[in-house]
């Protein structure tokens, strides 16, 4: 038996990257986080607010393109709440795990066994990705279905109500095209992988914040105002730089430029407004977007190594 | 025997920034130490002496500020070093959230092992810690010696050829206490080198065949246990059923004797715990019995 255990746990090489033993770390953390009530909570608290805006929509009908209207409001508030939660989620989780590891030693347990601190970072942070991704998954499953359902009966509903006003055939095709452009599409899907992409930014940033924060809640704190910073860095960049005019230098538009990684331009992201109004998202812009994110995610999980590696418990 | 050392541990310094000193606090100082396979080496010293900063450079937790470790002759940075040892912390704590099964599946896995081998392998460290019936509950319901126990399986999940310790009976009750004693001793039979530090001497001395004594980060007394704590220039004769007649002939004999003196005649004692276990295994037997007959 012994022999048995050192030839297979000789024959595994530590080296930095070892897949199977970052998809132990992350599977752990995932299970960790189901375990932990409050994102049940969260969960729970989601789908009531989908439930509630579905009940608010038959006071909004006022206007000729009131269906469409219905389903925007339908799309909005559902994705608000997704976009809020992912980050929560991802910010909350991200920044509990690793001063929660320290603090119940737990970490040392760990980190005494043959695993590189890289694997140990990945390993939680794809941990805290599974969990945003499966809880947007299942806020999708929920809204695809309320918003399929919602349309079908609104396209009937104005089917009747132009049968009964005596449109033609031609006109009742149009709004039929109109109503269903509002409802479940892949462009909306596309719009709900944004919302992950944006998470995952965040989720990698709250991990290098707390490799060197010494408490959860500066690590929250910090990622959040980067996460509102991250909204606004693209206007003042280029309000700075048209301010200046013709004088900026080379070294400034790369020092400007080198801000922008710090802070990610997360008006990037505003494909999820597109989504939501109903708009196409061409399949280029979106994986250019997903590109975008694993640099950024990658930048982030690399400085947070690079800080990790030298840490001393 | 393997000539390589289990452990090496040469001039190691590590110095902590102090936040209101300008100097800063030397934790361990010059330490150098050997431990050959299969010994049993125990560190002992007051609180805050630098044992445990010895034991996180030696796990790579903490670099040095100078001088080098090594474990089986790869030095203690490198992940490397880590696959074959096994490290239990003082009052360790684990995911509250995993069973006692679920805790060692999670470590056996980090360590490489899988399928057939790494059932085997829970099912035969639960049994050996005593924790078959609890491998299904939660360990935010374990008691501190349950804690233990199941820090002790961890660590020695992937079979490995080094062991350190680190209070391992510290806030354990006497029967939880010696249950780890045993394992130790069964660890040394078996070849494995242990490397332990307390500040509880007596466990020390019952388990241990090398000790150093560390002190203000020093290591001011290092050897083998015997060489330690035997009286070179005294002898210790146990009698059993001696007369007074007999007792009184042995002393006139020393008396007689060159340069001999008598020093001291008593009745060996036991310790407390001695007594302690001896008393919670015979009320254990009498329950047993009991039960026994009235079934």
């Amino acid at each position: 038996m012994q022999q048995e255990i050192r030839k297979e746990t000789k024959m595994r090489k530590n080296g930095i990257f070892s897949p199977s033993r970052i998809l132990v770390i992350a599977s752990h953390t995932f299970t960790q986080l189901v375990r932990m009530k409050v994102f049940y909570f969260l969960a729970v608290f989601a789908m009531l607010m989908l439930v509630a805006s579905y009940f608010e929509m038959p006071w909004s009908r006022t206007t000729e393109d009131s269906a469409e209207q219905e389903l925007i409001i339908l799309k909005s508030t559902a994705m608000g709440a997704m976009a809020m939660f992912s980050v929560l989620f991802a910010i909350a989780a991200t920044a509990l795990l690793i001063p929660k590891d320290l603090e119940d030693r737990t970490l040392y347990t760990i980190l005494s066994k043959p695993v590189p601190r890289f694997d140990y970072l990945l390993g939680k942070l794809i941990g805290v990705l599974l969990l945003v991704g499966s809880s947007l998954l299942l806020m999708d499953i929920l809204l695809s279905f309320i918003l399929h359902s919602r349309t079908d009966a609104l396209i009937t509903a104005e089917m009747e109500r132009g049968a009964a006003r005596g449109w033609q055939q031609e006109y009742l095709d149009l709004r039929k095209e109109e109503i269903s452009q509002q409802g479940l599409t892949w462009d909306l899907q596309a719009g709900i992988g944004a919302i992950f992409f944006k998470a995952m930014i965040m989720a990698s940033i709250a991990l290098l914040i707390s490799t060197f924060s010494s408490s959860t809640l500066f690590t929250i704190v910090i990622a959040v105002v980067i996460y509102f910073i991250g909204h606004f860095t693209a206007d003042a960049r280029n309000y700075w730089l048209q301010n200046q005019g013709a004088g900026v230098s080379t070294q400034v538009k790369l020092l400007s430029q080198g801000a922008s990684l710090i802070f990610p331009d997360f008006q990037l992201y505003n494909i999820i407004d597109a989504a939501i109004e109903g708009k196409k998202i061409a399949a280029n812009i979106f994986q250019r977007l997903a590109l975008l994110t694993f640099f950024y995610t990658g930048i982030y999980s690399v400085l947070a190594w690079f800080t990790f590696r030298k840490k001393e418990f | 025997m393997e000539d390589t050392p289990a452990v090496q541990i040469n001039h190691l310094i590590k110095e902590f920034a102090s936040p209101f000193r300008k100097s800063k606090v030397k934790a361990v100082d010059d330490v150098s130490l050997k431990i050959m396979p299969g010994e049993v080496y125990g560190l002992i010293g007051p609180n805050g002496s630098g044992k445990s900063t010895t034991m996180k450079a030696l796990l790579g937790l903490l670099a040095p500020t100078s001088g080098s470790c090594y474990v089986f002759g790869k030095n203690s940075l490198k992940t490397d070093s880590r696959q074959e040892i096994g490290f239990l912390p003082e009052n360790p704590y684990f995911y509250k959230h995993l069973s006692g099964e679920e805790t060692l599946k999670f470590y056996a896995r980090l360590c490489g092992l899988r399928g057939k081998l790494l059932k085997t392998r829970i099912d035969e460290m639960l049994e050996m810690v005593s924790l078959e019936d609890a491998r299904k509950r939660r360990i935010g319901g374990y008691s501190k010696g349950m804690l233990q126990r199941i820090g002790l399986a961890q660590a020695l999940i992937h079979e490995p050829r080094l062991v350190i310790l680190d209070e391992p009976t510290a806030g354990v009750d006497p029967v939880g206490s010696r249950q780890i004693r045993d394992l130790i001793v069964s660890l040394k039979k078996r070849g494995v080198t242990v490397f332990l530090c307390s500040h509880l001497l007596e466990q020390v001395q019952e388990v241990c065949d090398h000790v150093g004594i560390i002190f203000k980060g020093k290591l001011v007394k290092e050897g083998s246990l015997e060489d330690l704590i035997s009286i070179e220039d005294q002898t210790e004769i146990v009698v059993r059923n001696a007369s007074d007649r007999t007792l009184a002939r042995i002393r006139a004999v020393i008396a007689d004797s060159e340069n001999a003196e008598f020093l001291h005649m008593g009745k060996p004692r036991t310790t407390l715990e001695r007594l302690f276990l001896e008393e919670a295994r015979l009320s254990d037997a009498a329950g047993n019995k009991k039960g026994d007959k009235d079934a």
